[in-house]
This record gives structure tokens, sequence and C-alpha cells, in this order.
């Protein structure tokens, strides 16, 4: 009896047998457990009845005795093609948007250009590219719209084909460029000059393009390919036979250009002969009594004064015009003030729109008198037109978030989390915001930058508009709860844009939340690029994996605490 | 000393999608497709043993792939996913019960006692003996929500004490009693289940 009870006394309760065999206990417990139970009879049954338990527990639970329900093995399928379903409206609608801005915003003005005498097809191309700067460019467009071919043939197939996954996609990009690349581009000669003081003598004939940079730089002699100059004070005297694209304070033509001029400068004087037409962004534009443009002159500038020959159109958008001279075309100017002098011949239609009444001179031969509409400042809120393109634009914007989201989902996500640090993101914003655009203009003065500058203007430009992307994203957040998630991330971002859009068109003040919004946006996207190109720091942590400890029950080869 | 656990290695039969759940996260629907139809079924089961009835387990496993969608990006790659995927579902399914107030209804009892009653090792025994899967079964369907989420957690997802601690919100030294609890609860549910099944549910 007394024996009975000591026994009794040292048998082991249960928690104890519970936690050794879930393995809880120490080592130095285990043991004791161990040898107990090799020695009591009791012990020995309640722990392999408390281990029967735990199997057929186990058991019990995993015995398969039901199926999946129907309603279960459906909802994915369900919730996929619903989505499916929201995400084509949400593309036609975009697409439909960005038609909508084609046709009625892009080919009008188109139209309008053509009219001034740019038989061209493509805006940027006219003013930049064509022709004048690079032979290369032809190819390099036809790579642009090769690429912009393929991108969205990947989306598409992302978007439709959901057998063909991204990266696909983004193989298929590739390819495409590669292959573009590798189709024969045409080689042209160039030369290049650059001094500071750089002059082509009376005499000189060059064969090829000139790229010239100076602080002055003179033309004498004839350039029978284009001529792209960059300096402070251009002169060209001489005889170009191709275009000249020009980027100077100064540019006085006193010679011949055979082909078109296309240039910014803060002071232009046109006295010489230019063949075909003129594109200038000045500060003052003189346009000779002597000199000659057998095309159009589209001018954007402070002051002009047209006393020369101008055989097409005119299309200017200046602060002050004087017209003594003569065009054959048509008139269209839109500015602060017009006089036409009455030396003046215009051939077509003149279109003023402007602050002031034109003053036109009575002894003035012009085809038909000036057609004049008061300049309107603002924005007209009771025309609903004004309204219609808000629409088209939030879409446009949901168009291009929608692209971005897709073809950069970490970045996205990434900026839209940068723009959560209001202070960093807007302060830097600010900063980028303003002080690109001055380095990519300082760029565009050298002529190897000119290239990179436009490049940097462009992302700018596409960075500003992203931002407010980002920024909608954000305010989607707010309202619909966080995600990291890509689809999701992007319905918040449809909502959020159309939110800031709404903002943005509030009188008076919608202007500072565009402008808030934008260098808000830009500055996350800094951050992240500033992020990614930041080398990854602190070599001393180990770069092994975080393994958790082995939870105390695993059955691999963990040691047994007895 | 080691419990052999029925058909699989660390958690119920499953291998490790890591290549889909990358591809998952970054929004591709067939990879989410692929997860959804892989851990689906045990995460179902998962539901059906923790909560009462079959439309709260149906319930519950759309709720937790809906919530795995923005949580995917939390998952620690280097650790296992079912693992992971657990933790979630009985996350879930605990605010699921606790939202209900169904702990409140059996478990006022203190938590921090042992139970003292000592069981007659043959006895038990041989009650295990007896026992058939389907009997444990209903016996689980009668234990309070606690119980039942304690012995799911641990004998059909194989958590960790710290995993249930965690879960169940209760200090880490205290989940051996509140499965010890749990097998007493069920020991009771199996001895009197066929009095109780002629008689109904209590």
């Amino acid at each position: 009896m007394s024996e009975g009870q000591k026994e009794n006394m040292k048998h082991l309760d249960e928690m104890t047998l519970l936690l050794y065999i879930e393995r809880q206990l120490d080592r130095a417990r285990g043991l004791e457990v161990s040898a107990h139970t090799q020695e009591c009879d009791a012990c020995r049954t309640l722990l392999r009845a408390l281990e029967r338990e735990s199997r057929l527990l186990t058991r019990a639970m995993l015995e398969e005795d039901e199926p999946l329900p129907s309603r279960l093995a459906q909802f994915q399928e369900r919730a996929r093609k619903s989505m499916q379903w929201i995400w084509g409206m949400v593309f036609g609608l975009a697409a439909t948007g960005v038609y909508a801005l084609y046709t009625g915003y892009i080919q009008p003005w188109q139209q309008q250009l053509e009219n001034a005498g740019f038989g061209g097809s493509n805006l940027l191309g006219l003013l930049i590219f064509q022709g004048t700067m690079w032979k290369g460019w032809q190819s390099m467009m036809t790579l642009l719209e090769v690429l912009a071919m393929v991108t969205l043939a990947g989306l598409g197939a992302m978007f439709f084909r959901r057998r063909i996954r991204r990266g696909s996609a983004l193989a298929l990009v590739f390819a495409g460029f590669c292959t573009v690349l590798a189709m024969p581009q045409g080689a042209s000669a160039t030369e290049f000059r650059h001094n500071k003081q750089v002059t082509i003598a009376k005499d000189e004939v060059i064969h090829s393009d000139l790229y010239a940079a100076g602080g002055k730089i003179r033309v004498d002699g004839t350039i029978e390919g284009d001529l792209v100059v960059a300096g402070g004070e251009v002169e060209i005297s001489g005889h170009v036979l191709g275009d000249v694209l020009s980027s100077s304070g100064a540019l006085r033509l006193t010679g011949k250009v055979d082909g078109n001029i296309r240039g910014y400068a803060g002071n232009v004087s046109l006295k010489g002969t230019v063949g075909r037409n003129v594109t200038l962004f000045g500060g003052e534009v003189n346009f000779d009594r002597d000199g000659k443009i057998g095309g159009s002159l589209t001018s954007f500038c402070g002051e002009e004064s047209i006393d020369g020959h101008l055989g097409r159109d005119l299309l200017a958008f200046v602060g002050q015009i004087n017209i003594t001279g003569n065009i054959g075309g048509a008139a269209r100017i839109k500015g602060g003030e017009l006089h036409i002098d009455s030396s003046a011949e215009i051939g077509g239609p003149v279109n003023f729109e402007g602050d002031n009444k034109p003053e036109v001179s009575p002894q003035a031969k012009l085809a038909s008198p000036v057609h004049y509409e008061k300049l309107k400042h603002g924005v007209d809120y009771s025309n609903w037109h004004y309204y219609l393109w808000q629409v088209i634009w939030a879409a446009a914007y949901i168009l291009f978030g929608l692209v971005l989201f897709a073809l950069m989902p970490s970045f996205s996500a990434e900026a839209v989390k940068s723009a959560e640090r209001y202070g960093a993101a807007a302060g830097l914003g600010v900063l980028v915001g303003f002080g690109v655009p001055i380095a990519a203009l300082i760029a565009c003065c050298t002529v190897v930058g000119l290239f990179i500058g436009l490049a940097t203007l462009a992302l700018w430009d596409a960075a500003l508009h992203f931002g407010l992307v980002i920024v909608g994203a954000l305010v989607g957040q707010w309202l619909m709860g966080r995600t990291s998630e890509l689809w999701p991330l992007v319905g918040r971002m449809v909502v959020g844009v159309v939110i800031v859009r709404l903002f943005t068109i509030i009188p008076h003040v919608g202007w500072l939340f565009k402008y808030g919004a934008a260098f808000w946006g830009m500055g996350a996207i800094s951050l992240v690029v500033y992020r990614r190109f930041q080398p990854v720091i602190a070599p001393g942590t180990p770069s092994v994996p975080y393994s958790p400890p082995m939870p105390p029950n695993t059955t691999v080869g963990g040691p047994l605490p007895a | 000393m080691e419990t052999p656990r029925p058909g699989r290695m660390n958690a119920p039969g499953i291998k490790e999608p890591t290549e889909a759940i990358a591809r998952a996260r970054t929004g591709d629907a067939e990879a989410w497709g692929e997860l959804y139809r892989e851990h689906a079924p045990a995460i179902f089961r998962f539901c059906r043993r923790a909560l009462p009835t079959r439309e709260d387990a149906e319930d519950a496993t759309m709720e937790i792939f809906m919530k795995l969608k923005d949580k995917l990006v939390q998952y620690d790659a280097t650790r296992s996913f079912s693992a992971w995927l657990y933790k979630v579902s009985a996350n879930h399914c605990w605010d699921m019960l606790r939202r209900r107030k169904i702990r409140q209804d059996k478990e006022t009892g203190d938590l921090e006692n042992v139970p003292l009653e000592h069981p007659d090792p043959s006895q038990l025994d041989q009650l295990i003996e007896q026992r058939t899967s389907e009997e444990v079964r209903k016996a689980l369907d009668k234990l309070g929500g606690r119980a039942r989420m304690a012995l799911v957690m641990r004998y059909y997802s194989d958590m960790s004490y710290d995993e249930i601690a965690d879960a169940l919100g209760v200090r880490r030294a205290f989940v051996g009693v509140v499965l010890l609890r749990a097998r007493h609860e069920l020991r009771q549910a199996l001895e009197g289940n066929e009095a109780l099944a002629a008689g109904g549910a209590s």
C-alpha cells in the first residue's frame, strides 16, 4: 500500500506527458520522462494512449470525407471571368477616349498645320525630326513606330491570352526591338566642327551634312547637305542646299537655304532666301524686306515683323506682329496685337484671335477683311465640349496609367508607396520638376546634348503625367484600402485619377491641384528611380535568408529529447 | 517517440509551389488559379474542421483566398507556403468565430489552470482504441470553438505552439493547456457519443 502510494506519487501528470510527445520539454526534463516511462507501466500506457489519440485526431481530420463544393470549384473561374469583363470595358472606354482625342484634337491640328504649308503626317516629325538633323531619324521613326506596334501587340497578347505571360509579352517587345535594330540603316556622311569660332569660308564646299557648334558660327561657303548648328551667334551668308536646324542666341540669314529652317533663337533676322518652310521659336523675329520664303512661316515668338515675301501661309503665335510685306497664302494669327500696314499684301483669308482689335490700314491689299475673334482667357464652363474633353482626358490618363502599370508593375507599386512619404516626394518633385527642364535646356545647347536634352524633356513630360497617375492610385488607395497587388491597384488608380481630374477642373484653384499632384507624383517616381540606382549597402549583414527555427514537431530528422 | 503523420511531411500533402507564388504575386491570373486549385481543397477541409457548418467553411475558404490576393506580398518565400497559408486561414477562422462570440459559450473557464482530473491510462487507451475516425469527427463538431480550433491547428495543419499561441491570442506557455483541455472535452464527447447521437446535440 505504502509502496503503491509512493509509486503513485512519482507518476507523471498528463500535461507533462503531452508536452513530452509534443516535444515541448527541454532536454533534461525529456530524459527524465523517457527514463520514467521505461520503468513505469501506467505512465507508459498513458503515453501510448496520448500518442494514439494524436494519431487518431490527425487521421480523423485528414480523411477525405467531403469533396470540394462545386461553388468553391467554380469560384476562381467566376472571379476571373468577371474581372476580364470589367477590364475589357475599361480598356474599351479608354481606347474610345484616345480615339476621340485623336480625331477631335490631333487631326484638326494636323489639318491646320497642313494648311499652313506643312505637307507631312507627323507633327513631331515635322518640327524636329524630318530630314533636318540626322538622316537616321527616318529609320528611328520607323523603329519607334514598329516598337509602338509591337508593344501594343504584346499588351494585347497579355490582356487577351492568359496563356501568354507578361514575360513572354516583354520578350516579344524585345524581339521586335532587336529585329528593328538589326535592320540595315542607310549611312550618311557627316562632318563635325566644334570650336570657339567656326567659319566656313566663302570658297569652301562641304559635300555632306555639317554639324557645327561654337560661340560664333559663320557660314559663307556652301553646304551640300543639312546644317545643324548650335551657338551664340549664327550667321549664314553662304548657301545651304539642305535644311538648317539651329539653336542659338541670334540667327541671321543673308544667304540662301534651299530646304527648311527650323530653329529657336533669341533674335532671328531673315534677309536671305529660304526655299521651303520656316519654323521658329524665338523672342524676336524680323523677316526683312529683302527676305524671301518659298513655303510657309510658322512662328512662336514675342515680337514679329513681316516685311519680306512669304510664298504661302503664315501661322503665328505672337505677342505683337506687324505685317508690311507680302503673304501669298492665308494668315492665321493668335496673340496680343496685329498691325497690318498700307504696303501689306495678303493673298488668303486673315484670321486673328487676340486681345485687341487689329489695326488694319485701309490701303493694305487683302483678299478678304480680317476676321477677328476676341481671345478667350480661361475656361468656358458653360460649354459642354469642355466637359467632354475632361472625360476624354481622364480616359487618356487612365489608358496611360494602365499601360505603365501593366508594363512596370513593381515600379508603379513602389512609386505609389513612395508617394505616401508626402514631404520627401513633394520636395523632390519640386526640385526635379524645375531642375530637369533647366538641365535639359542646357544640354540642348550643345550639339551632342541635343538628343539627350530632348529625350530628357520628353521623359520629364511623361513623368509629370505619370505622376498624376501615381497620385491617382494613392487617392484610390485612401478610399478603397491599401493593396499591393497589380490589378486592384490599377482599379484604385482608375478611381483616383477620375477624382484627381475632378479636382483639377475646379475653377481658379484647379491648376494648383494639377501641378501639385504632378510634382508630388514626379517626386515619388524620382524617389524610386533614386533607390533603384543606389548601390546596395550594408555589406556586413549576411545575405543568407532567415531560416526559422524548426517547429518542435517536425518529422524530418529532428533530435529527440530523449 | 515521434508521432507519425500519415500522408504529410510538414503540412497536409502540399508541395511548395514557389514559382507559382512568384508569378501570382505579380498578378498572373494563371498562377493564381494554379495556387487556388492546389490549396483550396486543403483550406476548405481546414475550415470545415474548424468552423461549425459547411456553409461557414465555404464562405471562409472564399474569403481567405480573396484576402490572400492582397496578403501574398507579405509571404516570406524562405518559409513554408502551406504553413503560412494555414496561419492566415487559422487567423481568419478564429476571427470569424470570435466575431460570433462562439468562444464565450463554452470557454468561460479559467484557461491557465491545468486540468486536474487524471485519466485512468488503461481506460483512455481503450476509449481511443474503440473509436473510429468518423466518431472523432462527430465529437469534434461538439467541441467549443477554441478547443476545436486548437486541435485542428495542431493535428490537422501541424502548426507550431508559437503559431497556435499567435492565432488564438494566448501565451505560448498555455498552448499545451488549451490542447489538453481540448482533448478532455473531446474524450467527454466521445464517451457520450452514442447517447448524444440518440438524444441530439447538447
